[in-house]
């Protein structure tokens, strides 16, 4: 019972920060219908550009957060202005290919500028401990959990109640009616992309908090993924609640039955999704009149 | 004023669809666009709202003028902040956005306004919108769907309408009421309207001046009343035959009029 506390507090640990990223993905792809592969590797290029303030110049904590966040909007804004951009009216298959490879070229950044040994370990949040029953918490993951929930919070409510979410969600629903009633489509989309960059560097942030600044998070990034699958790729309410569940999956399925395990758990659990609800839990159908 | 001179637009650089189409739009005015499928009609919309950019399309020759200043060539989301605002073909909503978030959107680009008021306005216009207002808008019946594309234009406080084809597809009661509020509209906000119909009989009925398109060219303008009387408009607008009754198909010539402006 211990050991199983302790799993499934991991689970939903990793699960909040899986689901901090999903929402970045499920934002492009909502607005752009663009399934953008390259959200772990973004998440690792932000991290590692965090860890360049905190652990390589050594500043303050929230000051290499507030220099950070700039920095991760100003990546998604460059990747999408970059490489999408151009591509706006061409098939979406050969934006969704380019985000492929963009991954590999954003990867061989962070070794090129970074290396590719794991980072020096930094401390982001304090350490301790804290006893829930016989289960023990680090302060740390608590923190990490925190952290990701409230900044999911603001951004669903962000989506729901204000004029910039509004109109993102307009976009995701045609371009064209949009630009007929007067608003810039592309400039939404850089905004989307920007926020996605936020999203994925605050998720690299918490990760590399917790299990070390090195080139493997993207990998652990990349399970946002089946995330937002999961959750249904058109809401940012299951991309939460698929992130969660993808954590605990995991976390479970490599406590009990062993390490190697646990990630190819969650896409054997994506598929079986995807066979029953192919929109996913919160996704939305496709309104068809009759 | 609205002003199209000579205008001409090519789709992907060779396709030519209009080959020349000059038109006014006066302010306050309700002008109608008449013609048959393929003539140019909501090309000639587009091209007015920039819209075409999305298409490849592109106006080649001749200018459109708005106010004194050529709009051509201008961004579809500049046009539209300039207040001209086109309410496209086929009801399209923001299917799974409901009723009052697709008419916010449609006051976004208006700088202080006072949303509540003009959501009231639009609400007035067509009370049943507001009984909806918190339904997803993609199941809406067409009715419904065609007032609230009109209302979200609305909500842009627009100086100028392009309407395209409202009566599409819909019950004659309601394209009637929806004819009925375009020119209150019309009346009450000064806005001008341009609209594009093959309903031809209801769009003679509340405009003052009405264009005729065929194959990318205007064929014939003038004022409604006396299109309404035109021996050509009557046979291949508004199927009446010579002595104005409705035609009978029993008795069909089987030789077309000749249309005299060809």
């Amino acid at each position: 019972m211990e050991f199983f506390g302790k799993i499934v507090a991991a689970g939903l640990m990793n699960g909040a920060v899986y689901g901090l990223v999903a929402i970045g993905f499920v934002l492009i792809y909502k607005s752009s219908s663009v399934l953008n592969f390259s959200q772990g590797y973004m998440l690792l290029l932000g991290g590692y550009i965090f860890w360049s303030f905190r652990g390589g110049l050594r500043l303050d904590l929230f000051l290499s957060l507030l220099l950070t966040l700039p920095c991760a909007f100003l990546m998604g804004i460059l990747i999408e202005r970059i490489t999408l951009r151009p591509l706006i009216g061409q098939p979406l298959l050969s934006m969704i290919t380019v985000t492929i490879f963009l991954s590999l070229v954003l990867e061989g950044v962070a070794s090129l500028f970074w290396g590719t040994y794991p980072l020096e370990q930094i401390t982001i949040f304090p350490k301790g401990a804290l006893k829930l029953g016989k289960t023990v918490l680090t302060t740390e993951s608590l923190f990490a959990f925190g952290l990701a929930i409230v900044v999911m919070m603001v951004l669903i409510f962000f989506f729901r109640y204000t004029r910039l979410g509004l109109s993102m969600r307009g976009v995701a629903e045609g371009h064209e009616i949009m630009q007929s009633m007067g608003i810039s489509v592309k400039r939404i989309l850089t905004i989307c992309w920007g926020i996605a960059g936020v999203a994925a560097t605050l998720g690299g942030i918490l990760l590399g908090g917790t299990l070390g600044f090195q080139l493997g998070l993207s990998h652990i990034g990349l399970l946002a993924i089946p995330a937002a699958f999961i959750g249904g790729l058109e809401s940012p309410e299951g991309a939460v609640l698929g992130g969660l569940l993808i954590g605990l999956i995991e976390s479970i399925v490599s406590g009990y039955v062993g390490k190697a395990a646990g990630v190819p758990a969650s896409y054997i659990v994506l598929i079986v999704v995807m066979l029953f609800r192919p929109y996913g839990f919160f996704g939305l159908e496709r309104i068809e009149r009759v | 004023m609205l002003k199209l001179n000579n205008v001409e637009v090519k789709y992907v650089g060779v396709i030519l669809v209009l080959r020349g189409v000059s038109l006014e739009v006066r302010d306050g005015a309700i002008v109608a666009l008449l013609g048959s499928n393929g003539a140019g009609k909501t090309t000639t919309l587009k091209a007015i709202s920039g819209l075409l950019h999305t298409e490849l399309g592109e106006v080649t020759a001749g200018s459109i003028e708005y106010d004194g200043s050529r709009i051509d060539g201008m961004d579809p989301e500049q046009i539209a902040k300039r207040g001209i605002i086109q309410v496209m073909e086929g009801r399209q909503v923001l299917g799974h956005l409901n009723v009052e978030e697709n008419l916010l959107l449609g006051g976004y680009i208006v700088k202080n306004s006072d949303i509540k008021k003009d959501l009231d306005m639009v609400y007035d216009y067509f009370p049943k919108l507001k009984s909806l207002r918190h339904s997803t808008s993609g199941y809406l019946s067409g009715g419904e769907q065609q007032m609230l594309v009109m209302g979200r234009a609305m909500m842009a406080h627009p100086k100028i309408m392009l309407l395209d084809e409202p009566s599409l597809g819909l019950a004659p009661l309601i394209v009637d009421e929806i004819f009925d509020i375009v020119t209150r509209f019309n009346a009450e906000e000064k806005t001008s309207v341009l609209i594009v119909e093959q309903n031809a009989r209801a769009a003679l009925s509340i405009t003052e001046y009405s264009y005729v398109m065929e194959n990318g060219r205007v064929v014939l303008d003038g004022p409604s009343s006396k299109l309404a009387d035109n021996e050509d408009i009557k046979e291949f607008y508004l199927g009446l035959s010579k002595l104005g009754e409705k035609k009978s198909y029993r008795q069909v010539k089987h030789y077309k009029r000749r249309k005299r402006w060809l």
